[in-house]
């Protein structure tokens, strides 16, 4: 008993039995196989569908009531099954290629033969390894040796990819058309972006998590390394190269990427068929890779030769008949109508990789600098009592950093690990909260924003303090920070490293500015202008007079306090400090960072203002007065350099001291100083007793040429010429020795 | 040798050129075309065939007109173009030269063998 369906098939409505239908949906599948590579399949089949329906009509018409299985395996027999195609059609790649070999031609051009349209294959012809790189040059009709160069150049991305390609890419030997056979595809059913892993899964019969896990794990540990992130200077132009570092490894996006370019999508259903074909399993792999490599020492070895004979090869074929050049001729306009349209792909290709590529890396930026930004906050979030009021504006920024900045964290996380994960969607009710919410946290740092300006809005009205200095006509002074304090970067707003200055109630800040000027008098004068912002003008004022800000004094040196206590009650306003250093005509200064070597104070230096000393007034003005052009080169001033006061300004007295650890420098110098001076002393010492000597020497001569003179004959005459010599050689050795005192002198004395 | 491969390549090679001497003749159906050939003794599959009428018909040698039939749809007729008229014109020529460059070898070859077989003799 068979159930029978209709069915409308191209167009006629057909009674057919179960069975039989599915014994042709079955060989119209395997047709679609048969044809996956031939520029018109959906055409041929049909056509091909047309006439079986034709045929089961006329099956019909002869008084057949219904097609039975029979009835279709006549009609399948007539048309012909893929294997029986093979046996009469001779498109095989491996027929044309054999053929193409002997006639001497390299096959970079053989895929193209009998219509058959392109598809990557692994050369097995012209293989050195696994036959990838001969394959790809076959498949974009270059040389095979280009792509190997450009291969052997990004080797540390490549290995990955020539694995995967080598595994996945079928050999030309394989001969297996039309049989169920594994192909790598792009699963679009199940993609996240190209569906690149989801047809590495399909391959390879794994999870599909599994797979995509992999190619997540550089990114995952990109974010987790923290290293790369300055904070907010996240687009920090020297870092961005780190990006791309190989910490990040390019090489999974990279692969990804060109998978995704190479790759065919698996849109029909043979196609996805031939996606999960027959199973490639470890052995089989093994066995490919074993095979590939057995042979391999053997082709390098030929290879060279090979190269030889072909360059022979083609001077032999210069020579040939006129017929033999004209097909040539024939090849190569084919060939290089070929090689335009290629390059053009090629090029869109690039193109399409490339925006994908930016694209990406906008997002996973966008990603982990919110993520950054969202760390940053919360782990400042205990220090938000030195900074923000109590009651909404301490409500709205957790607000902001929960809704703004994690919401959106979150929500995208789990979007990525549902859709990693093969979950569906998240519904419209999760998605729309979601949102919601971070509308909520837009408001929360809007509000927050808004607060937050208005708590700095009015500045104080500053008043000048003058620091009594115990000596202040001393030649010399030397600011520096109390020892072992550590300094902050003054920018005007920065908070940094809190760690190990917030005692339980207060934090430091070193919002501190330097002025030189020039001193009217003959003595030092340092003055502090402290500043304050806040809500009003009054509170602004109040903060202000509760700087406490002390320098001390020790013989020289002028000692920093080490910072501006903030506590939680009166919050940080932006208090900051103005220090004016008046320094006289012909005395020197110098700023040291001594054990803060990594920090910065802004000095003005340069900018020669007497007057502004006594400029502030209740004036409005003064403000953008002191809002000096800190950063400007033209106030640049050096640290640790001593700089001496002139009429025109500062000009540095020391040279520059190149290393940073200042007080460690200072004390080798002294002490080479010391052992020179030392030397010197030494050294002079000789010199005077080298001169005493020679000056006996020539007495002693003189001497004895008188005794030799009235003794000439109690003497022999060897015995005279021998004394002589010697002491001649003293004198010499002396006056040289002198010479290069003199000489080591001269350079000590320079 | 693999005799069988040497077999199908010489009968794929004329394969286009038959079923274009056929279709050249006059407007037709593709199961007139397998009707003919087996008529000269040339047996090939439906399913051989569509794929190469389309292919010729993607290379610009042929062209198809919708027909209607009295029972069913329309079906599809192949008509040659100009460009197939040229081309079968050329293969045409190929084909005389090498008929008679292959009789000639081919007798050559077996005159020889008899010639040898006498000297044996």
């Amino acid at each position: 008993m068979n159930k029978v369906i209709n069915i409308n098939f191209q167009g006629r409505i057909l009674p057919i039995e179960e069975q039989a239908y599915e014994i042709l949906k079955q060989y119209i599948e395997s047709l679609r196989v048969y044809f996956a590579n031939e520029e018109g399949r959906d055409e041929i089949i049909n056509d091909i569908e047309c006439r079986i329906a034709e045929l089961c009509e006329d099956r019909l018409k002869k008084g057949t009531v219904c097609i039975a299985a029979n009835d279709i395996d006549l009609i399948i027999t007539s048309i012909g099954r893929p294997a029986d195609f093979e046996a009469q059609d001779g498109f095989e790649a491996s027929t044309s290629q054999t053929q193409q070999n002997t006639s001497g031609n390299n096959s970079s051009n053989f895929y193209r033969d009998g219509n058959r349209p392109k598809r990557l294959y692994r050369d097995e012809q012209n293989k050195v390894l696994g036959g990838v790189c001969s394959g790809i040059a076959n498949y974009f009709v270059i040389e095979p040796w280009v792509v190997r160069i450009l291969w052997f150049f990004l080797i540390g991305i490549n290995i990955l990819a020539y694995l995967i390609l080598w595994i996945a890419v079928p050999s030309t030997s394989v001969k297996v058309v039309g049989g169920v056979r594994k192909r790598l595809f792009r699963d679009i059913d199940n993609k996240i972006i190209g569906g690149v892993a989801a047809g590495l899964s399909k391959y390879f019969g794994i999870q599909v998590w599994i797979v995509r896990i992999l190619f997540l794990i550089p990114f995952i540990r990109f974010v987790a390394n923290f290293r790369h992130m300055h904070l907010f200077q996240f687009w920090d132009a020297p870092d961005f190269p780190n990006f791309l570092d190989i910490t990040f490894s390019p090489g999974a996006v990279f692969v990804y990427i060109v998978l995704w370019l190479v790759l065919p999508e698996a849109k029909t259903s043979a196609d996805k068929l031939e996606m999960v074909g027959e199973k490639v399993d470890l052995n089989s792999i093994k066995n490919t890779i074993q095979n590939d490599m057995e042979g391999f020492s053997k082709r390098a070895q030929s290879w060279g030769s090979d190269l030889y004979n072909r360059n022979k090869g083609t001077n032999n074929m210069n020579e040939s008949n006129d017929s033999h050049e004209s097909s040539e001729n024939h090849r190569s306009t084919e060939n290089r109508k070929g090689l335009l349209y290629y390059i053009g792909r090629i090029i869109t290709l690039c193109i399409k990789g490339f925006v994908y590529f930016i694209l990406a890396i906008v997002g996973i930026s966008l990603l982990a600098a919110l993520f950054g930004i969202g760390a940053a906050a919360t782990a400042l979030l205990p220090l938000k009592n030195f900074l923000i009021e109590d009651g909404a504006q301490t409500w709205s920024v957790i607000g902001a950093i929960l809704l703004f900045v994690w919401v959106p964290i979150i929500g995208i996380v789990t979007a990525v690990i549902r859709k990693i994960a093969g979950l569906k969607k998240a519904n419209v009710w999760v998605r729309s909260s979601f949102i919601a919410l971070w509308v909520l946290g837009w408001v929360c740092i809007f509000y927050f924003g808004s607060s937050l300006g208005n708590s700095f809005s009015r500045h104080n009205a500053p008043a000048e303090q003058s620091v009594a200095l115990t000596n202040p006509t001393i030649n010399y002074v030397e600011i520096t920070a109390a020892p072992k304090m550590k300094y902050y970067e003054n920018h005007w707003y920065q908070f940094e490293d809190f760690q190990g200055f917030s005692d339980e109630d207060t934090v430091y800040v070193r919002n501190l500015r330097i002025r030189i000027v020039q001193s009217k008098t003959d003595s030092f004068e340092v003055k502090i202008v402290k500043l304050s912002n806040g809500k009003t003008v009054q509170n602004a004022n109040e903060l202000a007079s509760k700087i406490n800000f002390e320098l001390t004094q020790q013989d020289s040196m002028l000692y920093l306090d080490k910072g501006i206590g903030i506590n939680k009650i009166d919050k940080f306003r932006n208090q900051h400090i103005i220090m004016t250093i008046a320094v006289p005509i012909g005395k020197r200064i110098k700023i040291t960072n001594k054990g803060w070597s990594q920090t910065n104070i802004n000095i003005n230096g340069r900018g020669i203002r007497t007057g502004t000393i006594d400029r502030i007034t209740n004036d409005e003005n003064w403000y953008d007065e002191w809002n000096e052009p800190w950063d400007n080169e033209s106030y640049q001033f050096e640290k640790g350099i001593e700089y001496k006061m002139t009429k025109t300004g500062l000009e540095s007295v020391s040279p520059r001291d190149i290393d940073e650890d200042r007080s460690d420098d200072i004390k080798k110098m002294d002490n080479e100083n010391l052992d020179k001076e030392i030397q010197l002393q030494k050294l002079k010492e000789e010199r005077e007793a080298i001169k005493n000597d020679i000056k006996k020497l020539k007495e002693e001569e003189l001497q004895k040429d008188k005794i030799k003179v009235v003794k000439v004959n109690g003497l022999k005459k060897d015995d005279i010429g021998n004394s002589n010599l010697e002491k001649m050689n003293k004198i010499g050795k002396a006056a040289g020795k002198l010479s290069d005192l003199q000489w080591v002198l001269d350079r000590f004395t320079h | 040798m693999d005799i069988q491969n040497t077999q199908s390549q010489m009968r794929k090679g004329v394969l286009e050129f038959c079923i274009l001497s056929i279709i050249q003749q006059g407007e037709v159906y593709p199961s007139d075309i397998v009707e003919k050939m087996k008529l000269a003794n040339l047996h090939i599959l439906e399913g051989t065939l569509y794929p190469l009428l389309t292919r010729l018909k993607n290379a610009g040698l042929l062209n198809y007109r919708w027909v209607e039939s009295i029972s069913g749809p329309p079906r599809k007729y192949f008509v040659m173009t100009e460009e197939g008229k040229a081309a079968f014109g050329i293969l045409l020529q190929t084909w005389k030269e090498m008929a008679t460059a292959v009789d000639q070898l081919t007798q050559e070859k077996t005159n020889t063998a008899e010639n040898s077989n006498q000297a044996v003799s």
